[in-house]
């Protein structure tokens, strides 16, 4: 073996043991757990697929489809919000992009719970902050939005903007503005500029910035907590439940496969496009 | 369509950047097919002109005319123009192929038409067949900038812009590349509006040269005029390598300043007038050679530039520039000479 290469196993081998005792052989335990009969506790030799089979029959893909619902819905929404956002971080002065940058950043210094608890104080009926201004200025009753799957949604919102804007500020900031102004001078329109340009260069930070979104709010729970109650479930809730309430750790093992499982699916095709190395301007 | 007429107008046409006049008042007018060349240093608003003649700088005031209609509002993706950019701009993340189909591309055409068109102009820029399919990141300087040429052409434009492209291009490969325009310029038949910092590079290819300094057009004209009859000290500077001589006015009329000689016989000068002395004109006198004006100087320093050989000689703390006659073997450092001029070659210029 060469000397770098041991040096450079050297330098790997703290991380590379940290993933496996924390993050393989737990994966590995759930995987396992998901395969013993019901309501059983520790691992035994009888292996079944029952909990599968439940999950399918009692009706899991509920939760499992509001979760890809709130992940996608929220994936594409940040997205959306965060490109207008990004672009004027890019491009305008640096004194206006600390000021923005700043005012995003901070919140996420705030625990989560405060600041769910003020968007739940935000949409609360009658008194809300909301509701309340609408009805003193307009005199219109606009019911209820708390509990509600649209609550869950802006709480998504509200709480994963910043994982996906800073990611794409990385990736827009790739963008020379002079090729933006050839592909406008040969014609192309504004929407042609993006969809040609400036999308295909922002793509590693849109990436990022997608994934991390995604996979958040897919095992995200505290929004349907505080804002969508009962409204919408999302698995997360689910699994928690099994490990919890209904101490049944294998059906919550298989639930928890399954979710881990659709987030592979989705993750590791988007993962293998991606540049890093363009990202890091390499 | 004559060489005469008039594609693109420019009537008092300014831009401010807050205050700051980058354009003052420019009236031009650039006629159809020629090759157009704007040249100053850079500061002089050159590129915010062309900037905004391709639609990608708003005029504060005046107007831009094409072929009589105003263009003002009209944004760069609906000009019928091109821009070669200082540069290049050519889209990295995409082939050679691709970046020269673009227009097309955002136009809609088929791939059959638009791939036959990409061959057509390789063929014309002269880059291998080959290269359709290969990324620009991997092309030389100079493939590169064939590649920008061709992407520029695909669309058929009226009218190609040019922001100093070849300025980081090396010295030798320039050369080539600035006689290509030339020929290209003829081949297209199209009206190229080429933008430089260097004179040089203007006179090689140019059918006329606007002059640009603070803003302002200093003097416009073909190459030639602009070359033998420099309208300002800036523009006769501006070209290099000349001797400039000031008049004054002494108890006899006229005379050069730093030598105390009376001006010669025909030339109008007043004081503030400045002589121009090409090079070329100012000759190393041999023992016995004439000319009107004669004067001592001391050899400082000889320059072998290629085929000629010009000389730096010094008269008390002026330096004036000579070339030598070829074959003529140059003076040694500190060795006095004898300069001249015939008054006929100095060119006055009033300012």
């Amino acid at each position: 073996m060469k000397r770098e290469q041991k040096a450079g196993l050297v330098l790997m081998s703290p991380p590379v043991l940290l993933l496996i005792a924390g993050f393989l052989l737990p994966l590995a335990f759930v995987a396992y757990t998901s395969l013993m009969p019901p309501r059983t506790f520790g691992f035994t030799s009888n292996i079944t697929l029952e909990n599968y089979v439940t999950a399918v029959r009692e009706s899991y893909w509920r939760p499992m489809a509001w979760s890809v619902f709130f992940a996608l819905a929220t994936t594409i929404l940040t997205m959306l919000i965060s490109w207008p956002i990004a672009k004027a971080l890019v491009r305008k002065s640096r004194r206006f992009a600390t000021i923005v940058a700043t005012m995003i950043a901070v919140p996420v210094f705030i625990a989560e719970t405060v600041r769910l608890f003020g968007a739940h104080l935000f949409l609360m009926p009658r008194g809300g902050i909301l509701a309340g201004t609408i009805n003193y200025f307009f005199g219109i009753d606009i019911g209820s939005v708390l509990f509600t799957p649209l609550a869950t949604l802006i709480g998504l919102l509200y709480i994963y903007l910043p994982f996906a804007l800073f990611p794409t500020v990385l990736g827009l900031s790739q963008v020379p503005a002079d090729q933006v102004e050839a592909a406008q001078d040969l014609g192309a329109s504004p929407w042609q500029q993006l969809r040609y340009v400036e999308v295909p260069i922002a793509s590693p930070g849109i990436i990022i910035g997608s994934l991390l979104v995604f996979v958040l709010v897919l095992g995200a729970t505290s929004e349907s907590h505080m804002l969508g109650g009962q409204s919408a479930v999302p698995i997360g809730f689910a699994i928690e439940q099994r490990f919890n309430y209904a101490q049944d750790w294998p059906l919550g093992s298989a639930l928890a496969t399954v979710l881990c499982l659709i987030t592979a699916l989705l993750v590791f095709p988007l993962l293998s496009r991606l540049d890093l190395d363009r990202l890091f301007g390499r | 369509m004559t060489r005469t007429d008039t594609i693109l107008s420019l009537r008092d046409l300014s831009r401010d950047f807050g205050g700051k006049l980058a354009v003052k008042n420019v009236t031009l007018d650039i006629r159809e097919g020629e090759l157009f060349t704007i040249v100053g240093p850079s500061g002089s608003g050159k590129s915010t002109l062309i900037r905004m003649l391709a639609g990608l700088e708003i005029p504060s005031s005046g107007d831009i005319l094409l072929r009589g209609k105003r263009i003002n509002d009209v944004p760069a993706n609906r000009r019928p123009t091109s821009m070669v950019f200082q540069s290049l701009a050519l889209f990295n993340h995409m082939t050679v192929g691709d970046n020269i189909e673009f227009a097309l591309t955002v136009r809609g055409e088929d791939r059959q038409k638009k791939r036959a068109r990409a061959r057509e102009l390789m063929e014309l820029v002269r880059l291998p067949a080959d290269y359709y399919a290969k990324s620009v990141t991997r092309c030389s300087g100079g493939e590169r900038q064939r590649v920008a040429l061709a992407r520029a052409l695909a669309s058929d434009p009226d009218i190609l812009f040019f922001d100093e492209p070849l300025s980081a291009i090396d010295y030798r490969l320039r050369k080539i590349l600035e006689m290509e325009m030339k020929d290209l310029n003829r081949e297209t038949g199209k009206t190229f509006v080429y933008i430089t910092h260097s004179l040089e590079e203007a006179m090689v290819m140019s059918d006329r040269i606007a002059v640009m300094r603070d803003g302002e057009i200093v003097q416009l004209g073909e190459p030639l005029s602009i070359y033998n009859a420099p309208a300002s000290r800036f523009v006769a500077e501006f070209m290099g390598q000349v001797n400039l001589l000031g008049v004054e006015k002494d108890g006899h009329g006229m005379v050069l300043k730093d030598l105390t000689i009376p001006l010669g016989a025909g030339i109008a000068a007043t004081e503030g007038t400045w002589l121009m002395l090409r090079p070329e004109r100012l000759r190393v006198l041999p023992e016995n050679g004439r000319a009107d004006v004669t004067f001592d100087a001391v050899c400082f320093n000889s320059y072998l530039l290629g085929s000629r050989t010009h000389l730096h000689a010094k008269m008390d703390d002026r330096t004036f520039i000579s070339e030598l006659d070829a074959g003529m073997p140059p003076p040694e450092p500190g060795q006095r000479i004898r300069l001249g001029f015939d008054w006929s070659d100095a060119v006055a210029i009033h300012e």
